[in-house]
């Protein structure tokens, strides 16, 4: 449906629809300005106010029309009458105008910057300029040293410039390979959040409990308080059973260990993995899967949204059915290769590329359980691709 | 504007040197303010944008007067080893040349001219070459002499004759 320039008609509080910037860039930087000299302005006022109200005026003894001694016994210029409300009336000020102040000189230090100058000056320029031969010519702006890497990223490289680091994973060592992998931790707010939740309910259902049932005892019955016990009483009994379900979720399943001969990969690489479940189940299948995400952080109106994209998925092992006891845990080692026309691992502010290994178990009557294993994928060094994608 | 690279292909290995050329043309040197030349990787798709410059260089209007707008002026940098060019589904990296040109009156203009950087070793002897002024471009890879690949060869095309002869 097509909507007319004319009729439209501009509303604050609505969403902005098609284009991302409704406004030009003069606007944006217009509104900046005035934010941060309204901040700077309602500082000093306020400031202003209570150092009258607090020290000048006792000090003079000058008599004032009624309209300013209105003004001076205000909330406000008494800090709510408190004895420390007018030091933290004058903090709060000077936090405003120093805010104000250093908002207000940053814009107008980039004013008229382009978007490449405020990058350069932001320190972002990478170290390998320094070994650029001088040119001749003017001065140059890119001497900002900068390092964006792991300085024991690579032998012949010193830093890789928006490649995520993984000194944690690299500093873990394994039993039987050299690395052991950090498993990413899920679950454990929502246990949290599950018991957090069955333990206020609970609660109000046994004094609840207790107001009706001595209500009964001295002969002042309340039957609208017992009606509602009972659909309390379900939402408890659902809180506490969602408690033991995160509770079993967790505990019941065993711990799972990924180990792997060298980190970080690198695109055509031959890898050893080694995988150890522990735990006392029974497992329909138990996946490996090697992934690589694609994810985007988009703001949509004044949202910040997020997109991923499963760009390769690779199954290492599917196995089926497993039985783990705690005397005998399942381990499994195998090879994998990782292709060689793949992209490595990318991060930046808004966009990144993400590996990791997943190990998946599907059980019963255990829940079943999913394992994400972040990695690390170096540009392939060694070999030179025929084609840029 | 005008930018033009060393290499016809507009591709480049991580790691290694960039050579290029800019020129303004068909604007008197009085009108122009500043220049402003960078070396930069940004991305596309659909995620916000995230920008980051590897070279910069500004001139201003006295020293465009002295460098003169006749000849084109150099650019010389060694490529970062990361990130490569990518195309993907959500996100696209896009390694370019921009110049941006400011002009008395604060209007701009601004030119691009995108390259590739993959994914190579680079050659020891090329880097060390690289260091001097007079820079080469990039240095095509070395192959190995016939001498010395020749007993190699011989002892493939024996195994060849003998698993023929079986």
């Amino acid at each position: 449906m097509r909507r007319s320039r004319s009729v439209w008609q501009w509303r604050p509080w609505s969403k902005k629809l098609g284009r991302r910037l409704r406004t030009g860039p003069f606007r944006g930087v217009l509104g900046e300005l005035a934010f941060y000299l309204g901040l700077i302005f309602a500082g000093v006022f306020i400031f202003t106010l209570v150092l009258v109200a607090q020290w000048m005026v006792p000090g003079i003894g000058i008599e004032l029309p009624e309209e300013a001694r209105v003004v001076l016994d205000s909330d406000l210029a008494r800090g709510g009458g408190h004895h420390w409300g007018r030091w933290i009336v004058a903090i709060i000020s000077v936090a405003a105008i120093g805010s104000g102040a250093f908002g207000l000189g940053y814009r107008l230090m980039h004013l008229g910057f382009s978007q490449e100058r405020i990058s350069a000056q932001k320190g972002r320029l990478s170290r390998w300029n320094a070994a650029a031969p001088p040119a001749t010519g003017p001065d140059d702006e890119s001497a900002a040293d900068n390092v964006e890497g792991d300085p024991k990223a690579s032998d012949e490289y010193p830093s890789l410039p928006a490649v995520p680091r993984g000194p944690a994973l690299d500093e873990s060592l394994g039993e039987r390979l050299r690395y052991r992998l950090a498993s990413v931790s899920t679950g454990r707010w929502a246990v949290f959040g599950a018991a957090s939740l069955a333990l206020i309910w609970n609660s109000v259902c046994v004094v609840l409990l207790a107001v009706a049932v001595s209500g009964w005892w001295y002969g002042r019955p309340r039957p609208v308080l017992a009606m509602l016990l009972v659909p309390f009483s379900g939402v408890a009994v659902w809180a506490l059973k969602s408690f033991l379900r995160q509770v079993r979720q967790i505990a019941g399943v065993g711990p799972t260990v990924v180990e792997i001969s060298d980190h970080p990969l690198e695109p055509g690489g031959a890898y050893q993995l080694f995988i150890l479940q522990m735990g006392r189940m029974r497992l329909r299948t138990l996946r490996v899967v090697l992934v690589c995400e694609e994810e985007s952080f988009f703001r949509q109106g004044t949202d910040v949204r997020s997109d991923q994209h499963v760009a390769l998925s690779k199954e290492l092992l599917a196995e089926g059915p497993v039985r783990v006891d705690p005397q005998t845990p399942w381990e499994q080692q195998l090879e994998f290769e990782l292709p060689a026309n793949v992209m490595h691992s990318f991060s930046a502010t808004n966009n990144s590329v993400r590996w990791r290994l997943i190990v998946s178990g599907e059980a019963r009557p255990w829940p079943s359980f999913c394992r994400s294993f972040p990695l690390v994928v170096h540009p392939p060094l060694m070999v030179p691709p025929n084609s840029p994608r | 504007m005008n930018v033009t690279l060393c290499r016809d292909d507009a591709t480049y290995s991580a790691g290694g040197f960039l050579r290029a050329n800019w020129r303004v043309s068909r604007v008197s040197i009085e009108e122009l303010s500043s220049v402003e030349v960078s070396v930069l990787w940004y991305t596309e798709g659909k995620g916000d944008e995230d920008l980051s410059v590897h070279y910069f260089r500004r001139y201003d209007g006295a020293q465009l007067r002295r460098l003169g707008m006749v000849d084109s002026q150099p650019i010389h940098c060694r490529l970062p080893p990361s990130p490569l060019s990518y195309r993907g589904h959500l996100l696209s990296i896009q390694w370019g040349i921009r110049v941006r040109v400011f002009v008395e009156e604060g209007r701009e203009a601004v030119a691009e001219h995108p390259f590739y950087m993959v994914a190579r070793k680079p050659d020891p002897e090329a880097l060390a070459n690289s260091s001097r002024i007079d820079l080469p471009c990039i240095e095509p890879s070395v192959k190995t002499p016939l001498h010395r690949r020749l007993p190699s060869v011989i002892r493939r095309w024996r195994d060849r004759q003998g698993n023929s002869a079986n």
